[in-house]
């Protein structure tokens, strides 16, 4: 590394494509919350710029952070994997705390700050993806056992425990397949995988029997319109802003479903609205920035000379690509309804600002990456 | 490598249900959700007018609004409901209420609220607040007519009368404002407003005068008070054609003023009892047995009576066991040695009797049927009855014989009108009707034209009929009828009521039929005058009352006496 540095022609630029395309995804997503909050703001704030500028901040926060993780060794991350666990659970167990927790729609998942508010939950899978990757890079040899990553198997069902008591179903699955996914990648053995993959796969009929609403809302998937005005009533007003969407959309701007039918329109939803204005092709463009997002933290990851960074790549990538997924299959009625935000687009500052610090993270591990290919890869690598 | 294929595979998988729902599904989900982003409000169609067949309007329109609210879109509910009342004159605390409910999406506040007020309201230009013209009738001529033209409801459909009848024609279609709006019911600022306009109904011309109307309804009035009568009812038709050109019920109602909130009035009122009411019709039933007997004369049946015979003087028949009696006791020379025409003018019952009996069942029940009698006349008028005839099968010769003089028969008004025309017209029978034309779109109106039923009786006997009937009033019973200088024919009733099965002592339907000029009949009157107190022979009670009212038409129509 420190031969390489004297050399200024050599100097790492990193992967500057995807800061770019970050960037723009933010900005696009200031643009589309404007769009599909302005009524609702206008009418429940008066502001029609409400949502928009919470956003903004957000996203001048996100900015800067992502800045000071593009610069930030990321290496130096590995020693606050336990800090990073404890705070999440900290932050956990605070949302339970009368008069810290804020409820909404039935849920605990805030944590109120004087008029701030952060969602816990968001920063555990950033967390958890971190103890992940230092655990498994330290003791790559002892993956292929049972016992060798039942520490981050531990410490994944505390997490998903403490996020299902919220309760909050989409992350607590968002963490779970950040754990498969991990697991899988830190290159465990088929047979250690199929014992973490089972009871996981039993889990989650068990917690839709453990919370009868969770059943309603399957139910109501199966068939919206059984339910029009209650369970299928979301689902059904995200269709119909897509159907209107058509192939070209109506325009930006114009969506109809914004008008107070849609709810969530800014946040959970705010695919609908892109899908109303911007139409079906709009959307496979918006998806290509995703998939070229996901693309290049993969390349990042595969990139990286050495398992903690192609690891905590790895893991940031699927945090963002996993949201996004099950985001888009929410919006299209393929699986039911959950509360899971679009990555860089949906209103929420606490998810805007530290997917961009992970996206700056990213970028550092390709800089990282892009230095060292003299290093020798993890034997995990090639798989 | 297996990553990106990997990914490569989600996103396809994802591409693939957006493309089903937004290209595919897209329209059905349109569809769907365009109720819900929709809100109505309609346009209403202006209902059609009525005028007489002379083109005065007699049914029309005053334009008045219907003024309601969007509680969702009001801003300032106390300041909206106190402006409300203070331009409509209502109660502000109840339009409060009104528009502070909660779960409805539209409240109306007033209906038919005149325009300048809405004007006044208008200009407080208040969000949330919407007008729609929603009409109000106006009768010009208020009571006139009132049964048959009937009345609307609040929301402008007809509810009965001619109103009900024509209302498919009359209502035309409302048409509506469309808007988009929010979730609940607030307009949206790029609002696309869908205009379908309203089609207003037809406008439909009667075949009755307004001018003889009035006369009629006039003098009718007068009798009703004069005679103190239970009511009183006059039809006059053109028996050329059978279109009604006045119909009078009294006493009536104030069609701007419908006593909506006692229905035992308002349904005793608005009885069109000429149509739906029937009676014993009495000796002016006679007109019908002598058009069959000359008829069946002319055609050389040997059972009729030629029009020289002379009946019996006797003041009594005697039929299985039963003694009929003549109104009149027969003496002093009075009823003897009659012919037909000096049987119609003293209305010698024996005589047509002798007639009924004469023709035999089959031969009196073929000219009641073809005189419309046990059948409706197929008046444009819901509600017509069909009278009262014995099953031909059940009929006696005691019942026969008083059917000659119109006992044990019960007919309604315009039955009696309808047959007692088509006796002296020539013999046709036409379809009586109150539909003269209906506007068609540039407002000319398409007539309709006389429907003839059947040929009932000869124009020779209808001739001789007229003749006779004519000479009922220039020397018989109908003498007060007789105006100098015109040709009126007629013939006077005097029935006695029936209460639970037995005569009604002192209770009588006195009658007129009555038309000129009686050798071309443009013409006919039929004036039933219900339980007058007094006098009560239809000579005296009801003859004059067709007299005035010929009287006022030779005025209105100027029509000159004949040299």
């Amino acid at each position: 590394m420190k031969a390489f540095k004297s050399v200024p022609a050599a100097r790492p630029r990193g992967d500057v494509p995807l800061l770019v395309c970050v960037c723009l995804m933010v900005c696009f997503g200031c643009l589309m919350i404007y769009s599909a909050s302005s009524y609702v703001g206008k009418v429940q704030y008066g502001d029609a710029f409400y949502f928009f500028k919470k956003q903004a901040l957000g996203a001048v926060a996100g900015g800067a952070l992502m800045a000071f993780f593009c610069f930030f060794p990321y290496r130096r991350l590995y020693r606050f994997r336990y800090v990073a666990v404890a705070a999440a659970v900290a932050l956990l167990a605070l949302v339970f705390v009368p008069g810290v927790g804020v409820t909404n729609y039935g849920a605990t998942r805030w944590i109120g700050l004087g008029p701030l508010t952060l969602q816990p939950s968001e920063v555990a899978k950033y967390a958890y993806a971190l103890f992940a990757a230092a655990y498994f890079s330290k003791n790559y040899r002892k993956v292929k056992s049972f016992s060798g990553v039942l520490p981050v198997l531990a410490v994944g069902a505390l997490f998903c425990l403490l996020v299902i008591l919220e309760p909050n179903m989409s992350i607590t699955m968002c963490i779970g397949m950040l754990m498969l996914a991990l697991v899988y990648l830190a290159g465990t053995g088929l047979k250690t995988f199929a014992l973490v993959l089972i009871p996981c796969a039993l889990a989650v009929p068990a917690l839709i029997i453990a919370e009868p609403y969770r059943l309603e809302r399957l139910s109501a998937f199966l068939d919206p319109w059984s339910s029009p005005l209650d369970e299928g009533y979301q689902l059904i007003q995200s269709l119909y802003a897509l159907g209107n969407g058509g192939l070209f959309g109506v325009g930006l701007f114009n969506s109809t479903q914004k008008y107070r039918f849609l709810p969530f329109a800014e946040s959970d939803f705010i695919l609908s609205v892109m899908g109303e204005e911007l139409g079906f092709f709009g959307l496979m463009v918006f998806f290509c920035g995703c998939a070229f997002i996901i693309w290049r933290g993969m390349r990042i990851a595969k990139n990286c000379g050495e398992p903690f960074g192609y690891l905590l790549a790895a893991g940031f990538t699927l945090v963002y690509g996993i949201q996004v997924v099950i985001n888009a299959l929410v919006v299209s009625g393929t699986i039911p309804p959950t509360g899971l935000p679009l990555p860089l687009i949906s209103s929420g500052n606490t998810s805007l600002i530290i997917t961009m610090a992970s996206m700056g993270v990213l970028y550092n591990i390709s800089r990282g990456s892009a230095v060292s290919t003299g290093l020798p890869r993890a034997p995990s690598f090639n798989k | 490598m297996s990553a990106s294929l990997a990914i490569a595979f989600i996103f396809c998988v994802i591409a693939g249900r957006f493309f089903y729902i937004q290209a595919i599904w897209g329209r059905e989900l349109v569809l769907k959700a365009t109720d819900q982003w929709n809100r109505e409000i309609p346009v209403i169609a202006s209902r059609g007018l009525i005028r007489d067949r002379n083109g005065s309007v007699i049914a029309g329109n005053e334009n008045t609004y219907s003024v309601f609210v969007r509680p969702n879109a009001v801003e300032d509910k106390n300041y909206c409901a106190a402006a409300i009342a203070g331009a409509l004159g209502l109660d502000g605390d109840a339009v409060f209420q009104k528009i502070s409910r909660k779960g409805v999406s539209e409240v109306t506040v007033a209906a038919h609220v005149a325009a300048g007020d809405v004007e006044k309201l208008v200009a407080c230009d208040i969000d949330g607040v919407y007008y729609a013209r929603d009409n109000t009738r106006l009768y010009p001529y208020g009571e006139a007519l009132c049964q048959v033209l009937g009345f609307t409801s609040t929301d402008g459909s007809g509810i009965s009368g001619l109103e009900k009848y024509y209302d498919a024609l009359l209502s035309g279609k409302n048409g509506e404002i469309m808007y988009t709006t929010d979730i609940v019911g607030v307009e949206t600022e790029n609002a696309a407003v869908v205009y379908a306009p309203a089609e207003d109904g037809s406008s439909v011309m009667l075949t009755v005068d307004a001018r003889i109307q009035l006369a009629a309804e006039q003098v009718m009035r007068e009798v009703y008070y004069s005679c103190g009568a239970k009511a009183v009812s006059c039809i006059v038709l053109d028996p050329q054609t059978f279109e009604i050109l006045a119909l009078v019920n009294y006493p009536s109602y104030d069609l701007n003023d419908v006593p909506k909130d006692d229905t035992d009035l308002l349904n005793a009122l608005s009885r069109n009892r000429l149509v739906v009411d029937i009676y014993e019709p009495g000796s002016t039933f006679k007109i019908i047995t002598a058009a069959a007997d000359i008829e069946e004369y002319l055609k050389g049946n040997s059972a009729a009576f030629s029009p020289e015979h002379i009946f019996n003087s006797s003041r009594t028949r005697s039929v299985d066991g039963t003694t009929i009696k003549c109104w009149s006791d027969h003496k002093n020379g009075k009823h003897s040695n009659q012919t037909l025409a000096a049987a119609l003018n003293n209305s010698c019952n024996p005589c047509f009797t002798d007639i009924a009996l004469s023709l035999g069942v089959d031969t009196f029940y073929g000219y009641l049927s073809a005189f419309g009698f046990g059948n409706v006349t197929g008046i444009d008028f819901s509600g017509e009855a069909v009278g009262m005839l014995l099953p031909q099968s059940m009929v006696r010769d005691c019942d026969l014989a008083r059917m000659g003089f119109g006992q044990t028969v019960a007919v309604t008004g315009l039955q009696l009108a309808c047959a007692a025309a088509a006796a002296v017209n020539g013999g046709n029978y036409y379809v009586p009707r109150l539909l003269k034309g209906v506007a068609g779109e540039d407002g000319v109106f398409e007539e309709v034209s006389p429907v003839l039923k059947s040929k009932v009786i000869s124009e020779e006997a209808s001739r001789m009929l007229a003749e006779m009937l004519e000479g009922v009033v220039t020397e018989g019973s109908g003498k007060n009828a007789y105006i100098e200088g015109y040709k009126v024919g007629g013939k006077t009733g005097t029935a006695q009521k029936y209460e639970d099965g037995k005569i009604a002592v002192g209770k009588y339907v006195s009658s007129f039929i009555g038309f000129f000029p009686s050798d071309a009949p443009e013409y006919l009157a039929l004036i039933t005058v219900d339980e007058p107190q007094g006098a009560y022979y239809g000579s005296t009670v009801a003859a004059p009352a067709a007299k005035s009212v010929f009287e006022s038409i030779i005025a209105l129509k100027n029509i000159r006496p004949y040299e």
